[in-house]
């Protein structure tokens, strides 16, 4: 296949790009005891981008003989061509770019297809077991295992021939608690990139069961909180949010262009200078993160960008297009996740760097607050950086120690005023290595992290 | 691959899945060519043709259950293999079934002859229609995101039980994302979606209209107050907050024994006024079809009535566990196993005017979009009320910023004062503007 997107490309003439994709995935879900769902997909195609006249048109197809890619190709000029004549501002180039060239396979010992099918359903049914069983208020039970496993080829005209492999295997337990007719949910959830050992070593399947049972448990005596400003801690999958939901979008260029709040504020101070906040396609911190990305979907070589250095904004992420509009270096951004979706600017493994201040310590110094664990239910930012977050498990903080837990909180804010509030960064760090993924009109897998922060920002509660 | 041909192909699959050991097995194929024009930045950003046929292969091995998809014919005897091991493989349930064979008759305007002839070049006009209309209501509106798409769609459902049903359907999808920028001030983003099954009925317009509307009237708004009252809900409010809805009514849900209402069939969830009907049959509705994803027929599902929970939304397999009615509500694509959905999912209008809603508060918040979390399961809603005014002595008053907003959702069915009679459809979803009562409000 890769021989013949070469030799296609190589014929073509004018700016291509091949993205051949063969994608294959299992999931199996078991509720309460019951299997709801064992299921496998194949899919393969090829996605085209030719850039014609300054404008973009893309075409995908199942065909991938010589005749379908030849055709694919004829069908995004033809779309570029048609767009020509109505477009303002007529891209003027690519950015250059340290293009991908040769094989980058997975790293693990331990593929996935060397497991059966019987071992993943067995290991369902144990964790849904697990979760039912966990305490006699549970209501009801649900575990799933999904994978994703991907062989790329990605060339283009001018030098990319990259043949990239990708395996991200996934867990999640959910608990439904109840008791006199209120009912309260806990859900966990692990994923890697990487092999079936490495998605195992990450969390024990069994601590993610018992922990999805006592969020549901606990929540179903807790207290709303009280609504309004508060000094909190956040660990690090909040912080991972914050980073990726409220900050990151905010600074991936075609939202930038599109009117986001940080658009004139490159060189500006816009967090504590104690920040640090990056975004990464390598394997900081951890061979498994699941945003881990060699090459992006245009072929670039990815590395590590900074964005926000000890407090002032450094730099967007970028695709090819956008890194020549402002006279940079491409970010290796440029993502799709399957075949039929363009490449678009998405983010990675979205991280702050850690500080040097300890857990203890941070939430000692705390007379009254709060203790802020992991995204809820739901999240969503703004491109002005406003959030607003549902929290999985928030404690008060009293007198420095952790205490009662409060049920249904949120925090909202402006994620840069936040940012900026922040007087102290934990010593720690951790991935969220978390199931699900981000949707921007098509998804992207990715992770979030980063050490605890203490910050101040809007707790959603009830006024009484 | 032409509507004969995808039949042909999901025959082919069912004979597969018999030849591999399934002793019942069902088949759907889907066929979708579509054509996206899209703009980011106020301009036009790429265009770009997508032709994919998919089919969804299930197995069943007694009790047991397996699928597989594939979007490359050529690997159709794998997704057959792949199936019936996986059926093998998992532990049985007595409640998988396949539906009971139902003659399917067509519904009206879920495809447009026209639509064979739309092109890139009509895509790319309906595009630059809503850049120039989001502009032209203020210049400092900025279009982030506009995309216009035109989708042809195949659908075919076969299964050993003798059903065959086969439609074929044209949608015409339209969306907007806006902010407004004055100087150092931006405003939140407002997005509005719009829909329509046939070419003539395309109207970009007003919904680039009152999403620059909406952009504008956040930009510049002020702190709001702290307080409990009434709120007045936008219908694209409404379904930010009320979507958790479909899972209560959701039969699979009350099944696991996750619906608050999995015992509340014949008893009172909501105020009197207040009815909720699933139809799948609307002519032209964007979600209307004449099959479910198991090839059991569409129907007007009443599922509140005077506030009286009446119905939960079926497929096969609840209908079997429950031992009740199918609904046809089995819902999902060719790559998925069918779960359950909605189709053209409405809240009923009343009498009042949205007017007399707003009228009727001495000092609550009007809001056009909630951005939060509602728990499904304790129904506890909380966030960002978006684009909100509030409402003094029963006017609209100024516009507020960081306004957040939490109750739970079965207490407001139950105390939610005012129906609007004017409704708005935001995709399949068509609402009134509600009222809801004892919000707690929190400025930041």
């Amino acid at each position: 296949m890769q021989k013949l997107l070469e030799r296609t490309v190589a014929g073509a003439g004018g700016w291509v790009e091949l993205r051949y994709q063969a994608r294959s995935t299992k999931r199996i879900t078991v509720r309460n005891g019951n299997l709801e769902e064992s299921s496998s997909a194949l899919l393969a195609g090829l996605g085209v981008r030719a850039l014609v006249d300054g404008v973009f048109g893309f075409a995908s197809t199942t065909d991938a003989s010589e005749r379908g890619v030849l055709a694919a190709i004829e069908a995004a000029r033809s779309a570029a061509k048609t767009s020509a004549g109505a477009k303002k501002e007529r891209i003027k180039g690519l950015a250059d770019a340290s293009m991908a060239t040769g094989a980058f396979p997975v790293a693990t010992d331990d593929p996935l297809d060397a497991h059966s099918l019987e071992e993943k359903l067995a290991l369902v049914l144990r964790l849904d077991e697990r979760v039912r069983s966990g305490a006699k208020e549970i209501a009801s039970s649900m575990a799933s295992y999904g994978e994703i496993q991907d062989e790329k080829i990605i060339v283009t005209s001018d030098g990319a021939s990259a043949h990239v492999f990708d395996s991200k295997p996934e867990l999640r337990a959910i608990a439904v608690a109840g008791r006199n007719g209120d009912q309260t949910m806990g859900h966990e959830s692990s994923g890697v990139t990487g092999g079936w050992s490495d998605l195992l070593g990450i969390v024990a399947p069994e601590e993610l069961a018992d922990k999805a049972v006592q969020v549901a448990v606990d929540q179903l005596a807790a207290p709303h909180p009280s609504g309004g400003t508060s000094v909190v801690v956040l660990d690090p999958g909040l912080v991972g949010v914050l980073c990726h939901e409220a900050i990151g979008h905010t600074v991936e260029a075609d939202i930038v262009l599109g009117g986001a709040i940080t658009s004139d504020k490159i060189g500006e101070v816009v967090a504590s200078e104690l920040i640090t906040l990056c975004d990464s396609g390598a394997t900081e911190y951890s061979p498994y993160a699941v945003g881990i990305l060699p090459v992006d979907d245009e072929g670039v070589l990815t590395r590590r960008t900074v964005i926000i250095e000890k407090g002032v904004l450094r730099s967007f992420l970028h695709n090819r297009e956008t890194a020549a509009h402002y006279g940079v270096a491409p970010t290796g951004n440029a993502r799709a996740y399957v075949y039929s979706d363009d490449p678009i600017i998405r983010m990675r493994n979205t991280y702050i760097e850690p500080g040097e201040t300890p857990l203890d310590e941070m939430i000692g110094w705390v007379k009254e607050g709060y203790y802020l664990r992991e995204l809820g239910m739901s999240g969503q930012a703004d491109s002005n950086a406003e959030f607003m977050f549902g929290v999985r498990e928030a404690h008060r903080i009293v007198d420095g120690k952790i205490g009662e837990l409060v049920r249904g909180a949120t925090i909202s804010g402006n994620a840069f005023d936040v940012l900026k509030s922040v007087d102290a960064v934990g010593d720690d760090f951790a991935w969220e290595h978390g199931a699900g993924a981000c949707g921007k009109g098509q998804l992207a897998k990715v992770d979030l992290g980063g050490p605890y922060l203490r910050c101040a920002l809007t707790i959603g509660g009830r006024q009484t | 691959m032409s509507e004969h041909n995808l039949l042909d192909q999901c025959q082919r699959a069912l004979d597969l899945l018999r030849q591999h050991g399934a002793d019942r097995a069902e088949v759907f194929g889907q066929t979708t060519r579509t054509i996206t024009s899209a703009a980011e930045k106020d301009d036009l950003q790429i265009s770009k043709s997508r032709q994919e046929t998919r089919i969804g292969l299930r197995a069943f091995v007694g009790a047991q259950v397996g699928f597989a998809s594939t979007n490359t014919l050529a690997r159709l005897e794998d997704a057959a293999v792949d199936a019936v091991t996986l059926a093998k493989a998992s532990p049985g349930d007595p409640h998988n079934v396949l539906p009971e064979p139902t003659a399917v008759g067509p519904v009206a305007g879920t495809y447009d002859p026209a639509a064979d002839a739309f092109t890139t070049a009509d895509a790319v006009k309906q595009t630059i229609r809503i850049l120039e209309t989001a502009k032209s209501v203020d210049r400092r509106v900025i279009v982030g995101e506009a995309e216009f798409t035109a989708e042809i769609r195949d659908r075919v459902l076969v299964n050993s039980a003798g059903a065959e049903a086969q439609e074929q359907g044209s949608l015409f999808t339209y969306s907007v994302l806006t902010t407004a920028r004055d100087g150092k001030a931006v405003s939140n983003m407002d997005g509005k979606v719009g829909a329509t099954r046939s070419v003539g009925a395309i109207d970009v317009e007003p919904i680039a209209r009152r999403s620059s509307a909406n952009a504008l009237g956040s930009l510049g708004a002020e702190k709001g107050e702290t307080f409990n009252g009434p709120v007045v809900l936008d219908p694209y409010a409404v379904l930010d907050l009320f979507a958790p809805l479909q899972f209560q009514l959701n039969a699979r849900n009350a099944l696991r024994g996750m619906s608050r209402w999995k015992d509340a069939l014949g008893e009172p969830v909501a105020v009197p006024e207040f009815a909720l009907v699933d139809d799948g049959r609307i002519p032209g509705g964007v979600a209307t079809s004449s099959f479910d994803r198991e090839g059991v027929p569409h129907r007007r599902l009443p599922l509140i009535e005077g506030g009286v929970l009446r119905s939960f939304m079926h497929n096969a397999y609840t209908a079997h566990a429950f031992d009740a009615p199918n609904t046809g509500h089995a819902a999902g694509s060719a790559g998925s196993l069918p779960a359950i959905g909605p189709t053209n999912f409405s809240i009923l209008p009343s009498e009042a005017a949205k007017e007399d809603l707003i009228s009727g508060v001495k000092r609550g918040l009007l809001v056009n979009r909630f951005s939060g979390n509602t728990d499904p399961v304790s129904g506890d809603f909380s966030g960002v009320a978006k684009a909100a005014h509030l409402i003094v002595d029963g006017k609209v008053d100024r516009a507020v910023s960081g306004t957040l907003i939490a109750g739970n959702l079965f207490e407001a069915l139950k105390t939610l004062s005012g129906i609007s009679r004017e409704t708005e459809s935001v995709f399949n979803y068509t609402f009134p503007f509600l009222r809801l009562e004892g919000i707690s409000i929190t400025a930041e």
